[in-house]
């Protein structure tokens, strides 16, 4: 609770703005499909076959899984906001479609025919008498519709359009509840209000229900023109992945790229989403730099390149000849840390046995009782092979949820844990990483990705982003992961903060 | 006028109606009555063209009903349904003027003409205007259905068994309602109905009808007096027709005694020509084909009590 608060306290307006996004995102979605779908609807009200063929279009559509639907929609029209609310769109047509046309062919027939013997024009019986009958299950549909959207848009946040998605991917991705129940509680919230408001539109009459969608319209339209004016233009666009690192790391490049280059316009776009989202969104263009781990591209995004050497400069070497090759993209020099895999105990632990290496656990390994993360339990490049390489075997090895690990050195069920080197908790619960002396762990270093094209346009960005190479130690990571992630710090401040005390800043 | 000449209506595999041939006058009160399955019903919505003949021809004062504009046809046509079919989503006076709406009548005349019709079926304007179709009752929503098809002064009312799903009491004053609006109106009412009783009640014309066919054409003193066929005497007899009571159906009963005094009045005497008789003497003696009977004061009395009874 304390937790959400303080998050309330600090983040306030960037939690404003996604709410604003993500309203912003759902109506406009909520009112492409009802423009679709109802109009639809009363074109097929009268064509059975043409619309049970409808009904089976919208429900098949209604079966791709959302995030297989984004990823169809990325190569075609890029990332952000578009695809996003092309996939809303295409979730909500269906139910609107269908009650519509339920309403609308399921009316008394006697009601019907008294309306066809007095002789009403087909404009009037539809305005006056059709859908004023079938409301109530347009209603139905449009909050069917609402409900799901707003659910749904919270996955717009891993291809960069925002929203309240952006806290509960965020949450999910560095075991941080406040922020997960932030997100869920406000969607859950939104939806209630959406609800109760199109209850209200339905009870008004059509020239005021109208007048209201115009406002609304109007409204949106006019927010969104004022954000494309007021927001400058940009000529460099950098993204990066969850979590607060990524963050960090995006602004140090925006801030010594406009130090360098007072005319250049950056945009960063911060927990921006996963992996391949944002390696397609690169590839696309819509992104134009992003910050990238050599093994992840090892074992994510080049090809036949499965066995990863545990030598870093030879890891680096390899993920940029095949980005080269496969993806014509330049991966400059990566940074000195190393966000892989690593083992950690307490202090005092480490004190009393003096451990400084993997290797120095062999002397106590009768005593250790880990904490592994299922994934660490099981994976060639985690326990196995690390038992293997370093001839260890702890007394006892439990797997845990990678939050609850933490936790559990920190109160002394286990006193082994794994972890990544640069994860705030190791500065927050006072942990010592010991040193991997035989080199078993895969290198995970970052180093900006971008295509090469973006380098012949700029060559000038090879020297400025190479002022981070070989920079920004483990434990330096480490302390600025702690500082946003733990004390709710600006990640542009702790950057520039970074920047200026290692002099690459005046 | 409306005449139908050897009008057929085929569905699938049922003939509907078979080359009917029939001439209503205009501002006639005339009642199709029949079982169901008749072809009623379906003679009575060729005349809007809800249904459309499959030969023959259907002629609205010497034209062919074919050669209306539909939407013109169906506004002189008033149309009043079985199921009543008020529009639940319309208050009171924007049901009457539905029709008045369609063809741009201003705000101001609609409500005034709306008004207008319903304190001439003696529903208070000022408390039934402006509520909705489920706030009243069967009778007054159908009174309410009647002055509907009566908006913008049809030259035809056509009544789908309107009083079917009454009870009987708004039942007889929807039946008192209808001939005064047709004496007061001078429209053509067209009126169709499966209960004999309601038939002659209300028509000034009958045509009784059966599996597509006509079967009798005529008042309903003509068809009483003369049924054309043993359906039709049979459909009356069935259907309870307010046949006078007569002096037969107390001997029916069982009430009389064997006598051997002379007769002073006719088996086929009205019940009120015997209580008058009695009023002079009692017992009256009766021919009957066995004998002449002695019917006294109390066998009337228990006899209308009796048949009050059921």
């Amino acid at each position: 609770m304390q937790a959400i608060i303080h998050i309330l306290k600090t983040q306030g307006d960037d939690i404003v703005r996604s709410i604003g996004q993500h309203i912003g995102l759902s109506l406009i979605s909520l009112l492409i499909a009802a423009v679709i779908a109802i109009p639809l609807a009363i074109l097929l009200m009268n064509h059975k076959r043409s619309a049970n063929v409808m009904l089976q279009i919208t429900s098949v559509l209604q079966t791709i899984p959302s995030l297989a639907l984004l990823g169809i929609l990325i190569p075609i029209v890029g990332i952000g906001t578009v695809p996003s609310i092309i996939a809303l769109v295409i979730y909500a047509v269906m139910p609107i479609f269908q009650n519509t046309y339920a309403g609308l062919t399921t009316i008394d027939p006697n009601l019907e025919e008294a309306a066809t013997a007095f002789g009403l024009s087909r404009r009037m019986k539809l305005f006056r008498i059709e859908l004023p009958l079938a409301m109530p299950m347009i209603i139905s549909g449009i909050r069917i519709a609402m409900v799901m959207i707003i659910g749904t848009a919270t996955l717009a946040a891993l291809i960069g359009a925002g929203g309240l998605g952006t806290y509960i991917l965020l949450g999910i991705e560095t075991n941080n509840n406040a922020l997960l129940i932030i997100g869920a509680v406000l969607s859950a919230i939104l939806a209630l209000v959406f609800g109760a408001g199109i209850d209200w539109l339905g009870k008004l009459s059509f020239k005021k229900a109208g007048l209201v969608l115009l406002t609304l319209i109007v409204l949106i339209g006019g927010f969104a023109g004022y954000r494309k004016i007021a927001s400058p233009a940009t000529d460099i666009t950098i993204a990066g992945k969850m979590g607060s690192e990524p963050e960090i790391l995006i602004n140090m490049y925006k801030d010594l790229i406009e130090h360098d280059h007072p005319n250049m316009q950056v945009t960063t776009k911060a927990n921006f989403g996963g992996t391949s989202f944002l390696f397609k969104a690169l590839k696309s263009g819509s992104v134009d730099i992003y910050p990238e781990f050599t093994g992840t591209v090892l074992e994510s995004l080049v090809t036949g390149q499965k066995s990863a050497s545990h030598n870093p400069k030879t890891t680096y070497k390899v993920a940029k000849n095949a980005l080269k090759s496969q993806y014509q993209m330049a991966y400059l020099k990566p940074m000195q840390y190393q966000n892989g895999y690593d083992l950690a105990v307490t202090k005092p632990f480490a004190k009393k046995y003096n451990l400084k290496t993997i290797s120095d656990l062999i002397a106590v390994e009768d005593q250790i009782h880990a904490g592994f993360d299922p994934d660490f339990h099981q994976l060639k490049d985690g326990y196995p092979g690390l038992s293997k390489t370093y001839g260890l075997k702890f007394a006892s090895a439990k797997t845990m949820e990678p939050s609850i690990r933490y936790k559990a050195i920190a109160n002394g069920k286990v006193n082994l844990v794994d972890g990544y080197t640069t994860d705030p908790e190791v500065q927050e619960y006072h942990l010592v990483v010991l040193k991997d002396d035989k080199h078993f762990f895969p290198p995970y270093q970052g180093a900006p990705l971008m295509t090469e094209k973006l380098l012949t346009d700029h060559p000038e960005l090879r020297t400025t982003l190479n002022k981070l190479a070989g920079k920004v130690s483990t434990t330096d990571m480490q302390k600025m992961n702690y500082k946003v992630t733990v004390k709710h710090e600006k990640a542009a401040a702790v950057a520039r903060e970074y920047l200026k005390s290692h002099g690459l800043l005046d | 006028m409306i005449e139908f000449k050897n009008v057929s209506k085929q569905y699938e595999n049922n003939l509907a109606l078979d080359k009917l041939n029939l001439t209503i006058p205009s501002q006639d009160f005339f009642v199709l009555v029949g079982p169901s399955g008749s072809g009623k019903t379906t003679t009575l919505k060729m005349l809007n063209r809800l249904i459309e003949p499959t030969d023959g021809n259907i002629y609205f004062d010497d034209k062919r009903i074919i050669d209306y504009d539909l939407k013109q046809l169906r506004l002189q046509m008033g149309y009043v349904l079985q199921n009543i079919a008020l529009f639940p989503n319309l208050n009171i006076q924007e049901n009457i003027a539905i029709q008045a709406e369609s063809l741009g009548w201003s705000r101001k005349d609609r409500i005034a003409r709306a008004r207008h019709l319903l304190s001439q079926v003696d529903l208070d304007p000022d408390q039934y205007a402006t509520r909705m179709p489920s706030e009243l009752s069967g009778g007054e929503q159908q009174r309410v259905g009647i002055i509907r098809a009566l908006a913008i002064k049809p030259k035809v009312v056509l009544m789908d068994e309107p009083f079917s799903a009454l009870d009987p009491i708004s039942r007889k004053q929807l039946q008192d309602l209808v001939l005064r609006l047709h004496r007061e109106l001078k429209m053509t009412f067209i009126f169709v109905t499966h209960d004999m009783h309601e038939a002659l009640r209300l028509g000034q014309h009958i045509a009784v009808m059966r599996l597509g066919h006509i079967q009798q054409i005529g008042t309903g003193d003509e068809i009483m007096q003369h049924p054309a066929n043993d359906f039709v005497r049979g459909f009356f007899q069935n259907e309870h027709a307010p046949r006078p009571t007569t002096v037969q159906s107390l001997l029916d009963a069982g009430y009389g005694e064997a006598t051997t005094a002379a007769a002073t009045l006719t088996a086929d005497a009205s019940v009120s020509a015997l209580a008058a008789a009695l009023k002079q003497t009692t017992p009256v003696v009766v021919t009957t084909v066995q004998g002449p009977r002695a019917l006294s004061t109390p066998d009337l009395l228990d006899y209308l009590a009796a048949k009050e009874a059921d």
